[in-house]
């Protein structure tokens, strides 16, 4: 069943990054413990190794501590600003790796013991569609896993990326028209 | 007119929600069918992530190196507690294996609760219905007013609790339900950690709760102990990853308590070195508990060598941890002697191993203690017989450690 899985941030934990935003290291710590396992989660499905998503994932909290004084400035849950810091140290990840080839051995690879897909037996068209999700671009690739895979709002998501709504939508249209196009391509060279 | 964008984000919307099926949506346009219905399927296809976790230690390595950051650390293996104050007072030198009994008394405590009746009554456990409310309660505890040293005394309440419910499933032939006593108590020994590291920061002492976490843990390790014996092979795993959690909270209490009371330290240290011949003793007759215990007191005989250095690098009590530390190994030596009467013949030279690197780390004591001008403790006394056998297993690993010398380039 379809959950939206931002839901707002409980008081909790708004009184968390309340402090957080006044620096205080403890409270930054706690919401460490509740977000590293998705965050992980997300990264883990966008690298597809354990190396790579612990790298990035202590990555992605330093960076949030480093500019948690320019989360009080957006809207978005807290989770959904540690998932933007996600992306970009993720298209950053990739960049770096110049001619991207580890992105497509690693893309179009069938799948190593420490997948995801193995890890969990997931079926081969997820298989298939996530290595078609790898090959959209940044924008794309970010609105279709916030929307579809963590279940944010359109909304969260425009807050997120700094766009309008609208272009949003025109974003997942693309995108999934670009998914249609790889999968067919896909299916012929098969 | 709406675009095709709208239309596309709300059906998907529609659909995911219950609210409509793919048909209804292509019956709603039917002019762009054609175009709609496989980007719909896509969409539709689009689901979370496998559920895939990191390791629990990645988790706890990763916040500690996190914190360390925050702070302006340098990213150290150890816990990094600095500018640790202690108010502790040190214990008396005679009264420097009194540890050993406290420890004793604790195992034998929690050994003598049969059948787990009294955590029955106490509480539930982990797989449970109600052991969820149980954290829920403790989590609540934890979120309580109190300066960062009271938290961290309450978070290492929780994590004694964690290895009472490891004893008590063992007990009960519960194994499955291991993994999560065993993350729990992991979760609740970094707490107190992390407590401790921020009083620390603030400038508070911490003296008391290292000491306590420090005997808590040593605590820990014997009871684990027991567990092991108890449950199956392919529960071990978690039990050995918490005896790892153990060890490490403990020698990083230790090593905070060092810098400002070595000699409490070292005496801490040699209670919890007692506590694994203890084990040896009574594990007498399984090989493989003679080994593991015999590792691990190897492991924190060089821990007491830690101790010695930070005790020369802060300068501080430097004779008394010396010769605190030549006192007890010699005597180390003298038990092992009576433990190799009592072991197979198989386990022998690993007893006799463990007794020449004492007996060279007894020599070292020696010499300290004569540059420092204070007349070395009694050399122990081994029966004829294993002296020949220990003094073979010293000229093996100085040949070894010769060959080692060697074999460095340049």
């Amino acid at each position: 069943m379809y959950q939206n899985r931002s839901e707002g941030q409980t008081s909790d934990e708004a009184m968390l990054v309340q402090r957080a935003i006044g620096h205080d290291a403890e409270a930054f710590g706690r919401l460490y413990d509740m977000h590293i396992d998705r965050v992980y989660r997300h990264i883990y499905y966008r690298v597809g190794n354990e190396t790579d998503a612990e790298d990035l994932t202590q990555q992605v909290f330093l960076k949030a501590w480093q500019a948690i004084d320019r989360y009080k400035k957006t809207a978005s849950p807290f989770i959904a600003w540690l998932m933007t810091i996600s992306h970009n140290l993720v298209v950053d990840f990739y960049r770096t790796k110049k001619d991207k080839a580890y992105l497509e051995a690693e893309v179009l690879a069938n799948g190593s013991a420490s997948s995801p897909e193995q890890a969990t037996e997931a079926s081969f068209e997820q298989q298939r569609l996530r290595r078609a999700i790898l090959q959209l671009g940044g924008d794309e690739q970010q609105v279709v896993i916030l929307r579809f895979m963590e279940g944010f709002e359109f909304a969260e998501i425009a807050s997120l990326l700094k766009k309008k709504e609208g272009n949003v939508r025109v974003i997942l249209h693309r995108a999934l028209v670009k998914l249609r196009n790889i999968l067919e391509k896909e299916e012929k060279q098969s | 007119m709406k675009k095709f964008e709208d239309i596309l984000a709300q059906c998907i919307e529609d659909i995911k929600a219950g609210r409509s099926s793919i048909e209804d949506c292509l019956d709603r346009y039917p002019s762009m069918r054609e175009q709609l219905e496989p980007l719909l399927r896509i969409a539709l296809e689009i689901r979370e992530p496998p559920d895939v976790k990191p390791s629990h230690s990645f988790k706890v390595r990763a916040r500690v190196q996190l914190m360390d950051q925050i702070h302006g650390r340098q990213a150290v293996t150890k816990w990094p507690w600095f500018r640790y104050n202690s108010q502790v007072k040190p214990i008396p030198y005679r009264r420097r294996f009194s540890m050993v009994r406290v420890i004793l008394a604790i195992v034998l405590t929690l050994s003598a609760i049969g059948g787990g009746t009294v955590y029955a009554a106490q509480a539930s456990l982990p797989g449970d219905a109600l052991y969820s409310l149980k954290l829920g309660t403790e989590q609540a505890g934890m979120m309580l007013p109190g300066d960062d040293a009271a938290r961290a005394e309450r978070a290492l309440n929780f994590a004694d609790k964690r290895v009472r419910e490891m004893a008590a499933l063992a007990e009960r032939g519960r194994p499955q339900d291991l993994d999560l006593a065993v993350e729990k108590y992991d979760y609740a020994l970094n707490m107190t950690l992390t407590r401790i590291e921020q009083a620390s920061d603030k400038g508070l002492p911490t003296g008391n709760i290292t000491a306590l976490v420090a005997e808590a843990t040593a605590g820990h390790l014997l009871v684990l102990d027991e567990v092991w014996d108890m449950v199956p092979d392919e529960a071990k795993a978690a039990i050995a990853h918490a005896r790892n959690v153990s060890e490490t909270g403990r020698e990083n209490a230790l090593a905070t308590l060092a810098k400002d009371n070595p000699v409490r330290a070292a005496e801490m240290n040699l209670a919890a070195m007692e506590g694994r011949l203890y084990r040896v003793r009574v594990r007498a007759e399984h090989m493989e508990a003679v080994e593991y215990a015999l590792q691990q007191f190897e492991a924190m005989a060089e821990f007491g060598e830690e101790i010695s250095q930070i005790a020369h690098e802060v300068d501080k009590d430097v004779a008394m941890v010396e010769e605190l530390i030549a006192l007890a190994t010699s005597e180390h030596v003298e038990e092992l002697a009576e433990v190799w009467e009592m072991v197979s013949e198989q386990t022998r030279p690993d007893i006799e191993r463990a007794m020449a690197t004492l007996l060279i780390r007894y020599q070292k004591r020696v010499q300290a203690l004569e540059q420092l001008g204070v007349e070395a403790p009694q050399p122990p006394v081994i029966p004829e017989g294993i002296r020949e056998r220990v003094e073979e297993r010293i000229r093996e690993q100085e040949r070894t450690q010769e060959q080692q010398m060697e074999g460095v380039p340049g």
